[in-house]
């Protein structure tokens, strides 16, 4: 993709099939390292293991419409061509954990994009369930959890409310720019 | 034109024969396979250095004519085998894909 950002929304799409009602999507830079680390950890209904395989096979899909799916497979390509790596486990009836490291240095590392913008539609276009998007970045951190949200919005105030959604994109937009300013 | 006229045409290495008597339409070139499945034209020869089993999916996936590795790209054994159960025709050339496409064109009677 041009974006890991687009990638993580595609692969996301796959724990919201899966019926993951809480996705735990972390974003961890190590600059000293030269590593970017994209986890995605979903409570769905999970994999056995030789789906577990098959997944990485752009020849796979669980989609009836078409016999290709290359979400996974491109994300980890993309991972892989950095000389960083790939990882999936999953547990059949509990969820499943994909890892992906870049070498963002690497001449072929594609951008991370907007990251922001993709938590904020996952969230404004999945109002029911649950996501906490956790970025880290050579120690400093920050999260976004919607179950606190939730309290304090309370019952009534849908996450894909337009100025929920607007106050989502103002908090990741500041603590992102907080995680970059200079020490 | 067929694509094994292409090929004779291109004086191309055949890795992978597959469906040599389709016709190839146009021409596509493009190595983001991401961007490539949103836009490779059906029918289309494909010029890329990518020869791993993502671009044979992606090729299956917009339903691409063949396949043309530039360059003397490498083609992955995985990719090899899935392009062959495909029907999808895998060509090698020496050249870059500025200069296949150029040929291609020419080939296909395609101007700018």
């Amino acid at each position: 993709m041009r974006e890991l950002a687009l990638n993580v929304m595609d692969v996301a799409q796959n724990s919201i099939s899966a019926g993951a009602s809480l996705i735990t999507l972390t974003v961890e830079e190590d600059l000293a390292a030269d590593r970017l680390t994209i986890t995605l950890e979903d409570n769905g209904c999970g994999m056995t293991e030789e789906q577990v395989r098959s997944v990485i096979d752009p020849f796979y899909t669980t989609r009836t419409t078409r016999k290709v799916g290359l979400g996974v497979p491109l994300f980890k390509m993309e991972a892989e061509m950095t000389g960083g790596s790939f990882s999936i486990r999953s547990q059949k009836g509990k969820g499943t954990v994909l890892s992906a490291v870049f070498v963002p240095s690497h001449v072929d590392m594609i951008p991370l994009g907007d990251i922001s913008g993709t938590v904020r539609l996952l969230v404004t276009c999945n109002p029911t369930l649950d996501f906490v998007f956790r970025r880290t970045r050579d120690g400093r951190e920050f999260t976004m959890d919607t179950r606190e949200l939730r309290q304090i919005l309370g019952e009534d105030v849908p996450l894909n409310d337009p100025e929920v959604s607007e106050w989502i994109a103002g908090y990741l937009e500041e603590q992102t720019a907080l995680l970059k300013e200079e020490m | 034109m067929t694509i094994r006229e292409l090929a004779d045409g291109l004086r191309a290495e055949i890795l992978v024969e597959g469906d040599l008597t389709r016709e190839a339409e146009t021409g596509y070139v493009g190595d983001l396979l991401s961007w490539v499945m949103a836009r490779l034209p059906e029918g289309a020869a494909w010029m890329t250095v990518m020869g791993n089993l993502n671009a044979v999916a992606v090729c299956s996936l917009k339903d691409g004519a063949c396949i043309i590795l530039t360059e003397n790209a490498a083609l992955d054994e995985d990719a090899r085998r899935r392009a062959g159960m495909e029907d999808i025709p895998v060509l090698r050339v020496e050249d870059g894909a500025y200069r296949t496409a150029l040929r291609v064109a020419a080939l296909l009677g395609e101007t700018a």
